[in-house]
């Protein structure tokens, strides 16, 4: 049982962040994301730094914890800084032979880069790390029903969203599993040519395939042999409550939207 | 058409029938492969039924058709009365009777323990107190309630059949269908597992359904039904169907070990078993020791008064659960059982608590090691996974061992007691931190070793059939030995030789690797690595999930490759396997080296065995019971085979002894 915590998986906890209706959670995590790609001032910015702080405060979750929920984008982030840093048409900071780096090239890199840890942060806080897949795709079901009217099946697609996330740590433990295993057989994922390592990834795509099959019969088996007969009749344990709880955050989130959109306008510094 | 009628109950509503029941797949297809055949089964409420049979019998069709997820092609299923005739009753029979799967993962819907749990009912649209009460009380009964909020990927195989059962009990049924959902759990989980099931099925009343090939725990049933090729081959109480140990081995089951060796000294007196008489432990021993008595003809007077022969009286008394089954067959101490010899099978509490924590008999006695080349050197080495999060698991803890040049080392312990971990150690897919690996003179902590470790040294992990992914067999077997870059000539050669060395018939190798069976599969992935020609061959758990003949077949090739000189050290947790074909066995517990030493010495302590968490081999159990009759018995032997000569052996010298008097 390898207990590894992977990316994106729900953490057990029950502070503020975890008892807040998911409904709660799933807009805020949109409102974010807007805000975020929309913001290119510094005190802007800043204002979503102190928001996304809150956020891991809330959530009572260990710093560490949260922090790997960025390295699987770290490669996009290097790029994303390097592309940025060579970049510009402002002032020369610094230039040895075809290395020219600009101030504006610099300020870009950096805000870019912390934009795109914003944003991981702030998705993976408010949803993945604290609320359990069913739970999104249950509130994503909600949300979306309105869509039923027009014969949109909302069901089904949050059904197909759950089991995807809860087969995620499944099938993770078993790529690696099938990785050790044709690495045990010769297979090579980091040197060696790129039909070699083509190869490679073959061997581990391959096995990782025909199990999943495997799994969807076994699992559509088990649903059936449970009674499952689509969306119509359910019952939830879980009841979704907007609480006093949720209009506490939800306000103030309106509060945070409203200064990133407020504060630049007061402090144009940049 | 009943198979079993009983005249006193006779109403179908208290009864699952399935009459001259037939399944096909693929009608018409070339694929056509006919599972059921004409099958009558009669079950009565409350009653444990087995279904025994080899992998591909068919077996699994018939859970699907009890529990409505298949409707019978030709013949009738009377579930309690209900008829799967339209949509409502399909409903009703699902409702009434749960599934519970081989594999532990993929029946897992939830993405915590209570949603899954609550999955049931819900689809059966519970309201909610009603909905949050049955998943507490579920989950409570199968003892998981405090993990009800955590993800289900974080627990054990044995938990997570404990939540399908969970799931299902949420749900309210009368009937338990397991199929084969022991078989990817180890013995202790195993066990634990089916003392859930007994206790359930008493408690509420459920009939219980038990389709597996584990022979021990068909010995749990009221009932057994033993599926061949498709067909009900043979039925009865556990005692008729063991009573008939050459038809079940010849349908590719086996029996337990002390009916096995009953039947060989029946087989060598010429006197065949009578009824039941073998049944029990103490039984077979009582049948093998008058046999053997009356054939040399000894008169040597055992004191058979003090010893309360319980044969009898055993048959009647309902079997227990596994664990139970286990201990009933160790010498009581108030029978004459030389319990003088060995002072540690009186343990207590207190002398558990001063046991040693290592068992080395290699460091008192080492044959071994004075005239054997060491190819793998293991020292100091510990292994901690995730050391910076707050469930970081110590995995290995300070272990050193030395592999010798040919032997056949036999690695045991319970689950997560670090044996996976050990051996990932040893071809470089986990790095030794701190501690030294070496592999015959290479050390495994040069990343530049690691590609020529691997060559020296085969790992095949568990399920490997799970790891197949070429077009046909032959380019599966030859990616190991192509990876190593050698030339085509020699890997053709290397496939020929690792096929036949697993028994695989040379035109399977133009076939597609996923058209084969499990054990098949299972064959091609070994070979895969036969084929590298490694100097050490590890195996991990290489007989998980088949059925007694795909066991045996597979044990005979690593027989044959030990006799070829192979190195290999084998994972398993069948305490006979490892005692009948390892030179020697390391026990490791939480991680540290807890025991290593030969069978004889590794199994003299039984204190120790079961402090591991494991089980005595049940040959040595029984030579142990024999001892009751037989005083001064040596218990040293490991095989059914071994035991009936050791048997034979010793009873002729006592005639001799007694004549010399």
């Amino acid at each position: 049982m390898a207990q590894q915590i992977v990316l994106g998986q729900y953490v057990p906890g029950s502070s503020p962040l975890h008892k807040l209706d998911p409904r709660t959670k799933l807009i805020t995590a949109i409102v974010m994301m807007i805000l975020i790609l929309s913001s290119y001032k510094v005190t802007s910015l800043a204002v979503l730094g102190v928001f996304v702080l809150t956020l891991i405060w809330l959530s009572k979750l260990k710093f560490s914890l949260i922090i790997r929920t960025i390295r699987p984008i770290l490669i996009l982030l290097i790029f994303a800084f390097f592309f940025n840093l060579f970049s510009g048409s402002g002032e020369v900071l610094f230039s040895v032979s075809f290395i020219t780096i600009r101030l504006d090239g610099l300020i870009n890199a950096f805000i870019i880069t912390f934009r795109l840890i914003m944003l991981v942060l702030a998705t993976s806080i408010l949803i993945t790390l604290t609320t359990t897949p069913t739970l999104i795709a249950d509130s994503i079901e909600r949300l979306l029903s309105p869509l039923k009217i027009v014969r949109f099946p909302v069901h089904e697609i949050a059904m197909m969203m759950s089991i995807a996330l809860r087969f995620v740590p499944t099938l993770l433990d078993e790529m690696q599993k099938i990785m050790k295993a044709q690495s045990s057989r010769g297979a090579d994922y980091d040197t060696g040519s790129a039909l070699r390592r083509a190869r490679g990834f073959v061997s581990i795509l391959v096995p990782l395939f025909v199990s999943a099959f495997r799994r969807a019969d076994d699992l559509a088996t088990a649903m059936e042999s449970r009674c499952y007969r689509g969306g119509k009749g359910r019952t939830r344990l879980k009841i979704m409550e907007f609480s006093y709880r949720d209009l506490i955050f939800s306000l103030f989130v309106i509060v945070v939207s409203t200064a990133v959109y407020i504060l630049p306008l007061v402090f144009p510094a940049d | 058409m009943n198979v079993y009628s009983e005249a006193e109950s006779t109403l179908n509503s208290e009864r699952v029938l399935l009459r001259d029941v037939s399944y096909t797949y693929d009608i018409g297809l070339p694929q056509e492969t006919l599972a059921l055949t004409d099958i009558n089964i009669d079950i009565r409420a409350g009653q444990h039924i087995a279904v025994l049979g080899h992998n591909g019998s068919g077996k699994s069709t018939l859970a699907h058709i009890i529990n409505a997820l298949l409707l019978p092609q030709r013949g009738t299923l009377s579930f309690f009365g209900c008829e799967p005739s339209n949509e409502d009753s399909i409903w009703e029979i699902r409702r009434r009777s749960g599934l519970v799967l081989q594999n532990p993962d993929n029946q897992i819907i939830g993405t915590t323990l209570e949603e899954d749990v609550a999955f049931g009912p819900e689809n059966l649209g519970v309201p909610l107190p009603e909905l949050r009460h049955r998943v507490d009380a579920s989950l409570e009964k199968v003892g998981l309630l405090d993990l009800a909020s955590r993800p289900p990927h974080t627990l054990s195989g044995g938990q997570k059949q404990k939540l399908a059962i969970a799931g299902i009990l949420a749900m309210e049924p009368i009937c338990l269908i397991l199929d084969e959902a022991t078989a990817m759990l180890d013995p202790y989980s195993r066990a634990d597992f089916m003392d859930l099931v007994m206790r359930l099925s008493k408690e509420r009343d459920l009939t219980v359904i038990n389709i597996t090939h584990n022979m021990e725990e068909a010995l749990l049933a009221d009932y057994i039904y033993v599926v061949y090729n498709s067909r009900i081959a043979l039925h009865g109480t556990p005692a008729d169907v063991f009573d008939q140990p050459a038809q079940l081995r010849r349908m590719g089951l086996d029996v337990p070990v002390h009916i096995e060796i009953a039947q060989q000294i029946a087989d060598y007196t010429s006197m065949p078993l009578t009824k039941s008489e073998a049944f029990s432990c103490t039984g077979a021993a009582q049948s093998v020791h008058e046999r053997l008595d009356f054939f040399f003809g000894s008169q040597e007077n055992v004191d058979l008064d003090s010893f309360d022969s319980p044969a009898a009286q055993n048959l009647e008394t309902e079997p227990g659960s596994l664990a139970a089954q286990n201990l009933e067959a160790e010498p009581d101490s108030n029978s004459p059982m030389n319990l003088g010899a060995d002072p540690s099978l009186k343990s207590n509490d207190a002398e558990l608590k001063q046991a040693p924590s290592t068992y080395d008999y290699q460091q008192i006695s080492d044959p071994l090691s004075q005239n054997r080349k060491v190819l793998v050197e293991v020292k100091g080495l510990s292994y901690t996974y995730n050391p910076d999060l707050e469930q970081c698991v110590k995995a290995l803890s300070d272990l050193s061992v030395d592999i010798y040049e040919g032997e056949l080392l036999g690695l045991a312990g319970h689950s997560g007691s670090g044996k996976s971990t050990f051996v990932q150690h040893l071809n470089g897919l986990i790095r030794p931190e701190p501690g030294v690996v070496s592999v015959m003179g290479l050390d495994v902590h040069e990343k530049k070793n690691i590609r020529k470790v691997r060559e020296h040294l085969g790992l095949l992990f568990q399920y490997p059939e799970q790891q197949l992914f070429e077009e046909t067999v032959g380019a599966d077997i030859a990616f190991g030995p192509k990876q190593m870059g050698l030339p085509p000539d020699v890997v053709e050669q290397r496939v020929k030789e690792a096929a036949e060395l697993t028994g695989l018939d040379i035109k399977l190798l133009e076939r597609s690797p996923f058209d084969l069976s499990g054990g098949q599969m299972r064959r091609v992935a070994t070979a895969g690595i036969l084929a590298m020609n490694p100097d050490i061959l590890i195996l991990d758990e290489p007989t998980a999930g088949l059925d007694p003949a795909g066991r045996d077949e597979l044990l005979s090739y690593i027989l044959r490759l030990q006799q070829r000189g192979q190195t290999i050290i084998l994972i398993s947790h069948d305490m006979d396997q490892l005692a009948g074909i390892a030179d020697r066995i390391l026990i490791l517990k939480d991680g540290k080296k807890f025991a290593l030493g030969t069978p004889a010495e590794v199994f003299s302590d039984e204190v120790s065995i079961r402090l591991a968490g494991l089980d005595m081999p049940n040959t040595k159990v029984f030579m142990e019971t024999m001892q009751g009759w037989a005083p001064g018995l040596a218990t040293d032997v490991f095989t059914p085979d071994d035991a009936a000569e050791a048997l034979i052996n010793e009873y002729r010298t006592r005639r001799q002894t007694w004549h010399s008097r």
